[in-house]
């Protein structure tokens, strides 16, 4: 199984045997669909929205740092711009949120709010 | 500014016509020709406009992060119509939203150290040697006098300092961010400017709010972020509010003895009197001071209710008029009723307060006094523009030639 762990993607290669009586029915078809003749347990398509995923970690991250920063000298310059960072990145995250409640609802309007005077969004007022 | 206008009407059976504007030599020529439709009998009543526009008007917003700039910026531009977007086709990170009328930087990106360089000299985002004011006036004065600018981009995601984006120059120019009142040259270009004042419990119930759902933090970790950024805060923040024309305090209520939740707030709107093309709204008698509880036989309220107060006042040396809401609006009703009351409200029409906080209903504050005075600058900042651009119009331009 090949998986493609950068973007948190996992994608199951069709496994080296099939079950025979199967592929003498339907040989040319296994090869486009592999997962009809694997067990779906592998087919594993977590596709992680990144930017979500990723902005929650570094805000952990970011507390992590600057609890340790700050254990060593309360007031100095490295631990404030530590909790400012924190800050940050509590703010983006929040705004990533706020992005993925607000958008991605649905389709259509997002494809109609960039594309109004196609036929499918045309809308009749008067 | 210049603004050539076209009227064109049946008698000028013209194929093409031209016009440019007559202004000084640096304003910018427009030229447009229309073709005539030939065979019918309609009249074309077309008004073509164009605004080679010199005058950009600028407003500066000015708060600490998470104390609803962007809840502010969606009622604002709500106000003149049309929703703001960020760019489209640009860097998906971009700060920059721009709708018809008005277009909305983030100061941020005039960072001038990105978040390791930050970290390295222990800097903090507040501090004033972090962000470029040269580049800051530069371009905020470029956009006024109508040249488009390439800004560059901050991105909050990575902390880095991404490629330009060319921002064009709009009607309405909101400068928001921590410091758009910091540097004086840029405070000179500033029309109207705002600062909103959340006192401290108010900002940490507000974290609280927002970042306990976030994994790693816990009610410490916002506290300790809040105490860390504090000195900067105090001192390079919050001095700007003396400069703001409006400020907009918001407190814990003063109606709910020993209320800790910070769901019902007070709010303030602190407006500077002599301000040109801003008159400050007021309740019943202007100058005079009024308390105010609408709730009564006319009007019913459920616990806590509504308290308004109106008075003159001096804030930092400077006259001002204070228009103050504690409680909460349950129903439409209540809205409605607290708005024919106000005066001053530079609304067009009867109930245009109430219309567009319920258009935002599901922003936050839409129930309190934050929603209903930042709905009330905005058409303050409406009233401005108009005011200005009224004042700044040349005589419209006609067809040259037939």
């Amino acid at each position: 199984m090949t998986t493609i762990a950068a973007t948190g993607l996992n994608v199951a290669t069709p496994r080296a045997f099939v079950q025979p009586v199967v592929a003498r029915l339907s040989a040319p078809v296994r090869l486009n669909y592999p997962w009809k003749f694997s067990s779906m347990k592998r087919m594993v398509m977590s596709v992680k929205a990144t930017s979500e995923g990723g902005i929650s970690d570094k805000v952990e991250k970011s507390i992590q740092e600057a609890k340790e920063t700050c254990a060593d000298d309360p007031v100095s310059g490295e631990c404030v711009a530590a909790w400012d960072e924190v800050e940050e990145l509590s703010a983006a995250a929040s705004h990533a949120r706020d992005k993925k409640k607000a958008g991605g609802s649905d389709p259509l309007e997002e494809y109609c709010s960039d594309n109004p005077e196609t036929d499918e969004c045309r809308t009749y007022d008067n | 500014m210049a603004v050539s206008t076209i009227y064109s009407t049946q008698a000028l059976n013209s194929t093409h016509f031209l016009t440019s504007s007559p202004s000084s030599s640096s304003s910018k020529q427009v030229f447009f020709y229309r073709r005539h439709q030939s065979q019918t009998n309609r009249r074309f009543n077309t008004i073509i406009t164009c605004a080679a526009q010199q005058q950009t008007v600028v407003i500066g917003l000015a708060a600490d992060s998470g104390c609803g700039k962007s809840t502010f910026m969606r009622r604002l531009t709500s106000v003149f119509g049309g929703a703001a977007e960020p760019p489209k086709g640009g860097n998906p990170d971009s700060n920059t939203l721009i709708s018809d009328m008005t277009s909305v930087i983030c100061l941020d990106d005039y960072h001038s150290l990105d978040r390791t360089g930050r970290k390295e000299k222990g800097v903090t985002a507040l501090d004033p040697r972090a962000n470029d004011f040269d580049l800051m006036y530069e371009q905020v004065k470029a956009l006024k006098s109508g040249i488009a600018v390439e800004k560059p981009i901050y991105n909050h995601v990575t902390g880095l300092l991404d490629a330009p984006e060319l921002i064009q120059p709009p009607k309405i120019l909101v400068i928001e961010g921590l410091h758009p009142m910091f540097d004086e040259r840029v405070r000179d270009l500033l029309d109207f400017s705002i600062y909103l004042d959340i006192s401290n419990e108010v900002k940490f119930a507000w974290k609280i709010q927002r970042d306990m759902a976030e994994r790693g933090h816990s009610l410490e970790s916002i506290k300790a972020s809040i105490e860390a950024r504090k000195p900067d805060f105090d001192a390079f923040i919050d001095p700007q509010k003396q400069y703001a024309d409006a400020v907009i305090e918001v407190l814990p209520t003063q109606l709910i003895p020993d209320d800790n939740e910070g769901k019902v707030l007070r709010v303030r709107l602190i407006m500077k009197e002599g301000v040109k093309y801003f008159s400050p709204v007021y309740l019943f008698d202007e100058g005079s001071t009024i308390s105010w509880i609408p709730c009564g036989r006319k009007l019913t309220c459920s616990y806590p209710g509504i308290k308004f107060d109106y008075a003159p006042d001096s804030y930092f040396d400077h006259e001002v008029s204070v228009v103050e809401m504690d409680g909460q609006f349950d129903r439409l009703d209540e809205l409605i009723y607290v708005e024919s009351h106000l005066s001053n409200l530079s609304t067009k029409f009867y109930g245009e307060v109430t219309q567009q906080m319920l258009k935002h209903a599901d922003f936050p504050g839409s129930n309190n006094g934050t929603g209903l005075f930042q709905t009330i600058v905005g058409l303050k900042i409406r009233d401005l523009y108009e005011q200005l651009i009224a004042n700044k119009a040349t005589a419209p331009a006609e067809a040259a030639k037939a």
